[in-house]
């Protein structure tokens, strides 16, 4: 309730500082121009709403992104709190197990595609010299599909939020208190699933299948525009490595998520029209783990391959030569697309499957290890031997590559059958995939916002209060995941509302980490926000002096004619 | 190229250098069980392999960064096919290391019984039920069943049967390396032999709902005669109620 009403203060105080006029002190003087940004008419939202225009369609993913992330990473902290004390004192092992269900759904499923779909929207088809991308109102439909699969997925308390409201005006409507956030896990396993009686349990598949739709329709889309609607100047040759990294994801969610919508609607009609696909006697719980993890070993990469292109596509910019090795980092982005789809039953290991089974996915486990090293090696060599400048974009790039190195090399541990038995369903499979997940991935959202931050807003961030960012986010990821390492290793299994008191230190200081998490990034929402309302304008699109390099890439050039047409 | 020239010998070493942590013995101090030993040996000797290689790639970003930190003279970048094949083979090697130990310690988890002290041809056969949100442990043989309590005799063979009658729940006792789900209408199978008499902690490692962080169990692993002992006395007190439990 506090947080309710805290929010609501939150906002409005936002609202309205958003539509007073800048003052001068909050950017430390440093600032010659700077124009106000008042708040936008009602034309100007319907111009939003309404728009097929790719660039704009970008912003609103963006947007969209930011705000799901920030409600995953709302979850995330009331999980870390939560965990503070052994035993379950701070909410109900009921809430907890609600928030760890919510913040996986939301933050895979809701945030981080999303987010790549908005910079791909924006950049691909700059980047590629289209005019726009090849389907603009299947854009835009593909867009407009996510909020209300949002509402679905996180119904479960919106419904309380509005009871409350209604509650307070003497008004009780119990059938919205009957809808309560899952306690499922998002893995959705049955029985448990099928079981469960929450009604919110099939409005969110709903909101996944839906959100499904939504993801495909944004992959095709990517798809057509890349291979169909590059200028003839741009050659398959000259695609630049984050284009390779949508399409190949593109491509896996083309194969992955049909089969995920299918497995939702077997899980629907099991649930309330007496199918027995996963029933025990028939199908049995093990054949929703295949298909499920079918769609959820590739769904890793369709998370992680615009991450890792992203920052191959950003470290060169700030080493002052090209990336090292292009075609093999093409290669392995190909490779790990294809591997992706050989690796599910390693999320088995334990299930008692036939160990030769078993042992074959093993095996591809193993191998997709290859090409992911292959990229940390090229990105070594890409520093090796550069000018290497410490701009944010770059820290973070840097900083990403050194903690996705722990990250895959945890993951070459759980691939190993033995090590996994010891180890899996832990705190040790909470911290690898943290350690690519917001070690890589988020990562590369961040040098990528500060990277392209003068194209998107016209304005320059916050330098000092990106580098404060950049410390405590570092220094957090390491903190939180290494210390789940630790606690996964001594045995404590993940999903845990209580745990055993001889954890309680380990578990405060990965409590520690988060926090500085989270802290980071509040200081990057105010650095987004602030620096928009009255950063310094950009004169020059030459922001990061690519041209002496010769990597004013044609993003860049598009933007130096959109300031020249701004001049006249 | 004087630097090309090298390349052969790193991966020469990498070679030598994962196929002597492939065979070194490891002590197992501290271990409690067959299982413990296999996959906690197993787990050092791959950290053998990554902690240093960890540091490796941390130093190597480290010592770019500051080395060339505004250096003025960028070199661009070239074609170096020797450089990339190196480091492929390198990984490709220390993956087979990885792979081959794997599968030879999966071999044995399967098949090894550890020493037995009764020379006895069948192991001790425990019949493992997981349920919303506790265990309870069948002794088919002795016609035993206890609730959250598990007592195993040390040194000898010891075969899980793993079930459940409602949602997934899983095995897990960490400190004797022993993890199984448990799946209703299916039996699992897991073996071990505990050479070391204690108190362990049983985890359920598969969430099962609201109750799944209470659902823990204790495993008490006593001398044999001792565990006689207990079965004795556990049946005594069973066959007192009328309510008993069927085994079989």
């Amino acid at each position: 309730m506090v947080l309710v009403v805290g929010i609501a203060a939150g906002t409005a105080w936002l609202l309205r500082s958003i539509g007073r006029s800048p003052s001068p002190w909050t950017d430390g003087g440093t600032v010659t121009v700077s124009d106000e940004v008042g708040l936008p008419g009602v034309v100007d939202l319907l111009e939003w709403v309404l728009t097929i225009d790719h660039r704009r369609i970008g912003i609103l993913y963006l947007i969209f992104g930011t705000f799901t992330g920030l409600w995953g990473a709302t979850d995330a902290m009331m999980i870390r709190t939560e965990l503070l004390n052994p035993e379950a004192v701070v909410w109900t092992s009921g809430t907890y197990n609600a928030l760890f269900t919510t913040h996986g759904l939301t933050m895979l499923l809701l945030f981080v595609t999303p987010v790549f779909t908005g910079i791909g929207n924006y950049f691909i088809p700059i980047m590629l010299g289209a005019d726009d991308m090849a389907f603009p109102r299947l854009n835009a439909i593909g867009f407009w599909l996510l909020p209300p699969a949002l509402v679905l997925v996180r119904a479960g308390l919106i419904t309380e939020v509005i009871g409350r409201l209604f509650l307070a005006l003497d008004l009780d409507l119990g059938f919205l208190f009957a809808i309560q956030p899952p306690e499922l896990g998002w893995t959705l396993y049955p029985p448990l699933s099928v079981v469960s009686t929450n009604p919110e349990t099939d409005i969110l598949l709903v909101g996944l299948h839906l959100s499904g739709i939504a993801t495909t329709i944004a992959a095709i889309n990517f798809i057509t525009t890349i291979i169909l609607e590059r200028s003839d100047s741009v050659s398959w040759a000259d695609i630049d490595i984050f284009s390779w990294g949508m399409l190949t994801m593109s491509g896996i969610i083309l194969f992955a998520f049909p089969l995920l919508g299918s497995a939702f609607v077997m899980l629907l009609l099991d649930r309330n029209f007496g199918t027995t696909f996963f029933a025990v006697k028939s199908g049995g719980p093990l054949l929703w783990q295949h298909l499920f993890w079918f769609f959820g070993h590739p769904e890793v990469y369709i998370i992680v391959l615009p991450g890792l292109t992203l920052v191959s596509l950003i470290l060169p910019k700030f080493a002052a030569r090209e990336v090292f090795g292009f075609r093999s980092m093409v290669y392995t982005t190909l490779a790990i697309g294809v591997l992706s789809f050989g690796v599910w039953a390693h999320h088995m290991f334990t299930t008692g499957i036939d160990p030769r089974l078993r042992m074959s996915f093993m095996v591809v486990s193993l191998a997709i290890a290859v090409p992911s090293s292959i990229k940390m090696f090229n990105w070594i060599a890409t520093l090796w031997n550069g000018r290497i400048r410490f701009a944010a974009p770059m820290l973070f790039c840097i900083g990403g590559i050194s903690t996705f190195a722990v990250g895959g090399i945890t993951g070459v541990f759980l691939a190993s059958i033995p090590v996994d038995l010891l180890v899996h369903d832990t705190w040790y499979v909470v911290g690898h995939f943290h350690f690519i997940i917001m070690g890589l991935i988020v990562f590369a959202m961040f040098a990528g916002s500060y990277y392209w931050y003068p194209i998107l807003t016209r304005k320059m961030y916050d330098r000092r209060l990106a580098l404060v960012h950049l410390v405590l986010t570092f220094a957090g990821v390491w903190i939180a995941f290494f210390t789940m390492l630790i606690v996964g290793y001594l045995g404590l299994p993940r999903r845990y509302a209580t745990y055993p008191a001889e954890f309680t230190l380990l578990q405060q200081i990965a409590t520690g980490g988060a926090y500085l998490l989270g802290l980071g990034v509040l200081i990057w929402l105010w650095n987004m926000v602030q620096s928009y309302r009255m950063g310094p304008r950009i004169e020059n699109a030459d922001v990061w002096d690519l041209k002496d390099i010769g990597q004013f890439t044609r993003e860049w050039q598009w933007f130096e004619t959109q300031l020249e047409r701004e001049d006249e | 190229m004087n630097q090309s020239r090298l390349l052969p010998l790193v991966v020469l070493l990498v070679g030598l250098i994962v196929i002597t942590v492939a065979v070194v013995p490891l002590p197992t101090p501290g271990y409690d069980s067959v299982s413990e030993v296999l996959l906690r040996t197993l787990h050092r000797r791959l950290l053998l392999v990554a902690v240093p290689l960890t540091l490796l790639v941390e130093g190597a970003i480290l010592y770019a960064m500051i080395t060339f930190h505004a250096n003025n003279d960028p070199k661009p970048t070239e074609e170096r096919p020797s450089f990339e094949i190196t480091w492929t083979v390198v990984v490709v090697l220390i993956l087979l290391f990885v792979g081959t130990s794997s599968y030879l310690v999966l071999g044995n988890l399967t098949v090894s019984a550890g020493p037995d002290m009764t020379n006895s041809s069948r192991p001790v056969d425990v019949h493992v039920t997981g349920q919303n949100w506790f265990w309870e442990f069948t002794y088919p043989d002795e016609e035993v069943t206890t609730t959250n309590t598990l007592v195993l005799p040390a040194n000898r063979t010891i075969l899980f049967r793993i079930t459940s009658t409602d949602v997934i729940h899983s095995v897990h006792i960490p400190a004797l390396g022993v993890k199984q789900d448990a799946f209703p209408g299916r039996t699992t199978t897991f073996k071990t032999n505990v050479t070391k008499a204690g108190t362990y902690r049983l985890y359920c490692a598969e969430f099962c709902g609201v109750g799944h962080s209470t659902m823990l169990a204790t495993v008490r692993v006593v001398a044999p005669p001792e565990y006689q002992q207990w079965l004795q006395q556990h049946k005594r007190t069973q066959s007192d109620r009328p309510q008993a439990t069927d085994a079989t």
